[in-house]
């Protein structure tokens, strides 16, 4: 029989407990289909990786040979070595101006014994005598290729068409990035061929040697010791980089996302039940009051205080129960879509949604854990009460005198209606409280959203009207003497300006950190790459000092005056020591600047350039584009818009996201202000009632329960301000990698977009309150005995 | 000690509630509220009992601690041979869900919930039950089974009180001003329901009420003054409800 008050109960508070309901079925949403996704993920990763194999370890080397390599398989520690050839070809599309390239990676041909090997997935095997290759399917897709036909590329200066075999794809390009500095993959641009060796030769040349070097360990090795004896050995034959597996790009991004799906998965969704499990408390607490007679006189006729507490968990254990079902539920069947969107990012061959209900199994724990909390919290304090003092209405709350009263000024500037809310909110401090934390938690995500959108032209503004203002750059494909180079490119008609720039890889240590970077030589003159300390002043790079990102400054816990040391592939062995002049906030690339002039005699080669940057007349961009995008001397070469597009289309991925969040914390601030305007007027229907026999009018009642929300969601505002830029200085940390920083400049705007959602929701709320105020007849409210 | 039992008019009744010195204080802060002052008193076997006094008296809580609601600051209190002073909270649920049947001045139905579904309420934990839709016959509200107390009058939802406390078949029935809140003819309504209910099964009531007409009506009128039984009175010839006015 209880079950029926239980339920007739519930459906009388029905709209509250479906916010609370709904708040729940998020976070569980949350949590099941991450979690779900992320399984997915690792479990393609790992069944992929374990039956294709994965290197332990990578090296980069100029060349070497066959039998160099079976020396090295014998030191200690290397279980297995091979050699490959790698080599990035330039890929002729007709009639396309953006340069797209195909990564020629050498395969076995018995490739049972690889260490790495490739799932062919579609087409022909491969053949020794024919230029034939197996090519990644989402280069195919992306250029409208398909097996049999061909793809033009240019090799040692020839052009050369490659036939396509079939489909492949290797463990090591589950991810396909060109080089690290690139911001995601882009299959239209790049794409990864597999052929023999022999097809490999003849095509590059019979003296090419192996570039690439990879390794397995003996169990009982680590990296590190392998390491130490390979790296001497290997600098002989010109080592460029040697990595263990997980600094590999496409593992490493691969890991990286694992596991940041994994702690959104687990953090945010306990946000949402804690939100809950706050509504639970208040409405069974308000419950509770409410019934106290009730459950005095259940108690008069013999039901336990046990039985009293269990029938009211059992409110909560059903609202978590639901709400678990259903969140949990549409989280599993969320996962399937979100598998199939990382499927397009990540070519892993397996990676598809299943059905399991081990997350739907925890999750509805999870909620009726946090539900039973909450219960049991709500509930304990009437429980105590002696069933005597429950048949006793509650001891009328005290209309005590406030603090804020002191302030004359402020309580003299108060109708009726506002003294009354404002001691109330002071009768209420817990609900206050929850509530004043459920506002400013959504004021902050809202403004946090507003952030992510500003700060997205602001990174573009700055980076593209300030820092790098050419049209064009081209990176040359190996070092060139500067001023040929600079010379040569001033002829081209419509060139306006010509700047050479030199790009060293480089390792800086500080004691014992290090971090592999970039160190760019700019000109004196240099006015399309501009540097600018904290107070916006442009500053050049001095003769013998560098000049350091703050994020690299950071990493290497660098300050002015530090000195840094350089190791890099260029210096053949040597390494030199340099003071930091001075560290600059940057919001895109974790680089080092120093004078080009003094770089260049640091590496003692000459006066040499590896990129320039052009400024153009309009008309003249596309002839440039035409005319370098097939010389052998020229990298790559990347225009303006390009780079924009492809910032854009990054951050895009990101305010998706957080675009979610705002939609969530919108529904969950509406949730809490619901809920507790709900709880607040059912305890005050008589207070109201018997103003409005005073003769108030609706509008004037709900003044008193407005005002109350008005001036906790003023101090929830004010406070979340504070709260949001701690919060976005925690998410910049966490977002930040080595290829931008989040600046944390405020604008005031998304403040102003916070506050008008905060104000939104709260108005939302407030006009169901008012219909239901509205609603209420004055007989029943004052008839009313509870 | 307790008497097991008391001669009365030649027959032997059974005295079924025992108390000795009770107190019962509240501690408000700093002030101690004296409600029960060493309050001596027995109760037996079928009979009806009135408590009279004025307001603040202290009969309620007298009543509170002979259904076993509260616990006696002092004092002992035994039901039978059994001691009730000193009982745990697990003890005193047995004692209200075997022996007692409570009725208050506002009802306190469940409000959402049925009159048969308040009566049933009841019914499901006692030990040996009457059937709550009979008793609802009893009570004359065989017609009202599916109604919600708001959809009754008070009268009716009394009944419905009445026939909640009843139909667990309690050995005795403690009212606290059962007709404070109905007018007269609704009162007597519950009266001889109450009276009814005592003669038929043998079975006590104890009854608290302003109205001192209603006093003709009992076996037994205790008097109560500033938390002390002032004195008792015994009633040869108790009047029949419907014989009393106030
Ligand atoms: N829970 C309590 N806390 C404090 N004081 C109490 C409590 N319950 C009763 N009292 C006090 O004990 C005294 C006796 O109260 P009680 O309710 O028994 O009076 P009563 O005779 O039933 O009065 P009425 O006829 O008005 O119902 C009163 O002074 C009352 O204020
Ligand atoms: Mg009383």
């Amino acid at each position: 029989m209880l079950w029926r008050k239980l339920m007739r109960d519930v459906l009388e508070n029905k709209a509250a407990y479906l916010a609370c309901l709904v708040v729940i079925s998020i976070g569980l949403m949350v949590y099941t289909s991450l979690n779900l996704t992320a399984d997915n993920l690792w479990q393609a990763k790992e069944n992929f990786y374990r039956e294709y194999g994965f290197p332990d370890g990578f090296a980069t080397v100029q060349g070497i040979s066959d039998a160099e390599i079976r020396r090295l398989t014998a030191l200690p520690g290397v279980a297995r070595m091979e050699g490959r050839i790698v080599q990035d070809v330039r890929v002729i599309f007709p009639g396309r101006e953006e340069s797209a390239f195909l990564r020629l990676v050498t395969v076995g041909l018995s490739q049972e014994t690889q260490i790495s090997k490739v799932k062919h997935l579609a087409g022909l095997p491969l053949d020794p005598h024919r230029p034939g290759v197996w090519v990644d399917s989402q280069f195919l897709a992306a250029n409208e290729l398909e097996i049999g036909g061909e793809i033009p590329v240019i090799i040692g200066g020839r052009k050369v068409f490659l036939e396509i075999r079939g489909q492949a794809q290797s463990p090591e390009y589950v991810y396909p990035m060109r080089t690290a500095q690139d911001l995601f993959p882009d299959p239209r641009s790049f794409g990864i061929a597999y052929l023999p060796l022999p097809v490999m030769r003849s095509l590059a040349g019979e003296s090419v040697q192996f570039n690439q070097l990879i390794f397995q360990l003996e169990p009982a090795f680590s990296y590190q010791d392998v390491e130490s004896l390979l790296e001497p050995r290997l600098e002989r034959f010109g080592l460029v980089a040697l990595y263990p597996a997980k600094d590999q790009v496409s593992n490493f991004i691969l890991n990286q996302e694992l596991s940041s799906t994994e702690a959104t998965a687990n953090v945010m969704p306990l946000l949402f039940l804690a939100v809950g499990a706050v509504i639970l408390y208040i409405l069974l607490k308000r419950i509770i009051e409410q019934q106290r007679g009730q459950i005095g006189t259940l108690r008069s006729f013999g039901y336990g205080s046990r039985e009293i507490q269990a029938h009211y968990l059992s409110y909560p254990l059903i609202i978590g129960l639901a709400g678990g079902l259903l969140g949990s539920l549409s989280g599993l069947w969320l996962s399937f879509p979100m598998t199939a969107m990382y499927q397009a990012f990540f070519h892993l061959p397996e990676l598809r949604g299943r059905v399991t209900f081990d997350y739907v199994l925890f999750a509805l724990l999870l909620s009726v854990g946090f539900a039973l909390l909450a219960g049991y919290f709500g509930s304990r304090q009437a429980m105590r009460l002696s069933p005597a003092e429950a048949m006793r209405p509650p001891a009328p709350l005290s209309g005590r005198h406030i603090q804020l009263e002191r302030w004359n000024w402020f309580w003299h500037s108060l109708t009726v209606q506002g003294k009354m809310a404002t001691r109330n909110l002071f009768r209420h401090r817990q609900r206050s409280l929850f509530t004043f934390v459920g506002i400013m938690f959504c004021f902050s995500m809202i403004a946090v959203t507003g952030y992510f959108n500003n700060i997205i032209s602001v990174m573009i503004f700055e980076q593209m009207t300030k820092v790098q203002t050419h049209d064009i750059k081209i990176n040359f494909a190996a070092p060139l003497a500067a001023e040929s180079a600079r010379r040569e490119l001033l002829n081209l008609p419509g060139i306006k300006r010509v700047e050479v720039m030199l790009e060293a890889p480089a390792t800086l240590k500080h004691g014992w950190r290090e971090r592999d970077t970039v160190i760019i030589g700019l000109g004196r003159d240099a006015e399309l790459f501009n540097l600018f300390d904290q107070d916006g002043r442009r500053v050049l790079p001095p003769e013998g000092g560098l000049i350091l990102s703050s994020q690299l400054a950071e990493a290497l816990e660098a300050k002015e005056g530090t000195i840094i040391t350089l190791e890099s592939a260029l210096l053949r062995g040597d390494t030199v020591s340099l003071p930091v002049h001075s560290i600059i906030p940057q919001y895109m690339g974790i680089n080092a600047y120093m004078d080009k002039d003094a770089l260049n005699r640091v590496l003692r080669q000459g006066e040499l350039a590896t990129s320039a940057l052009l400024v153009a007349e309009e008309e003249a961009l596309p002839l440039i584009t035409e005319k370098y995008r097939e010389a052998s001397q020229v990298a790559t070469l990347e225009n303006r818009q390009q780079l924009l597009d492809n910032f854009n289309e990054m951050m895009a991925t990101y305010g998706f996201t957080v675009w979610i969040l705002a939609v969530f914390a919108f529904i969950t601030g509406f949730a809490v202000i619901y809920s507790f305007s709900i709880v607040a007027l059912a305890e005050r229907k008589r207070e109201l009632a018997s103003l409005r026999v005073l003769g108030m009018t609706t509008g004037e009642v709900s003044q008193i329960l407005t005002f109350e929300q008005w001036l906790l969601a003023l101090a929830a505002i004010l406070a979340g301000i504070p709260f949001t830029i701690y919060l976005i200085g925690q998410m910049a940390q966490a977002m930040g990698s080595d290829l931008f920083t989040l600046p944390l400049i405020f604008e005031p705007n998304s403040f102003i977009i916070a506050f008008v959602g905060t104000a939104c929701f709260i108005l939302l709320a407030q006009w169901t309150l008012l219909r239901q105020i509205q609603r209420f007849s004055l007989v029943e409210a004052l008839k009313e005995r509870d | 000690m307790t008497r097991g039992s008391w001669e009365r008019k030649g027959e032997t009744v059974e005295v079924i509630l025992t108390g000795r010195k009770l107190c019962k204080w509240y501690q408000l802060g700093e002030v101690r509220v004296q409600a029960l002052r060493d309050v001596d008193i027995e109760i037996f076997q079928g009979e009806l009992v009135v408590v009279l006094g004025p307001s603040g008296s202290g009969k309620s809580t007298l009543l509170n601690m002979l259904g076993g609601m509260d616990k006696v600051s002092s004092g002992e209190l035994f039901y039978r041979q059994q001691p009730l002073h000193g009982m745990n909270e697990k003890g005193l649920t047995r004692y209200r869900r075997e022996a007692v049947g409570f009725i208050f001045q506002f009802y306190n139905l469940m409000p959402n919930l049925t009159a048969w579904e308040n009566v049933h309420l009841s019914t499901e934990i006692a030990a040996k039950p009457l059937s709550a839709k009979e008793v609802l016959i009893d009570v004359g509200l065989g017609e009202r089974l599916e109604h919600f107390p708001a959809q009754l009058s008070g009268g009716e939802q009394q009944r419905v009180a009445v026939a909640r406390a009843v139909a667990k078949n309690p050995e005795f029935l403690l009212c606290d001003e059962p007709t404070g809140a109905l007018d007269f003819e609704t009162g007597i309504q519950v009266l001889k329901l109450l009276r009814k209910f005592s003669r038929e099964h043998k079975r006590t009531v104890v009854l608290i009420t302003h109205n001192a007409g209603i006093a003709d009506m009992a076996d037994r009128v205790f008097y109560m003054r500033d938390g002390r039984l002032d004195r008792t009175r015994n009633n040869e010839n108790p009047l029949a409800p419907e014989e009393v006015s106030w």
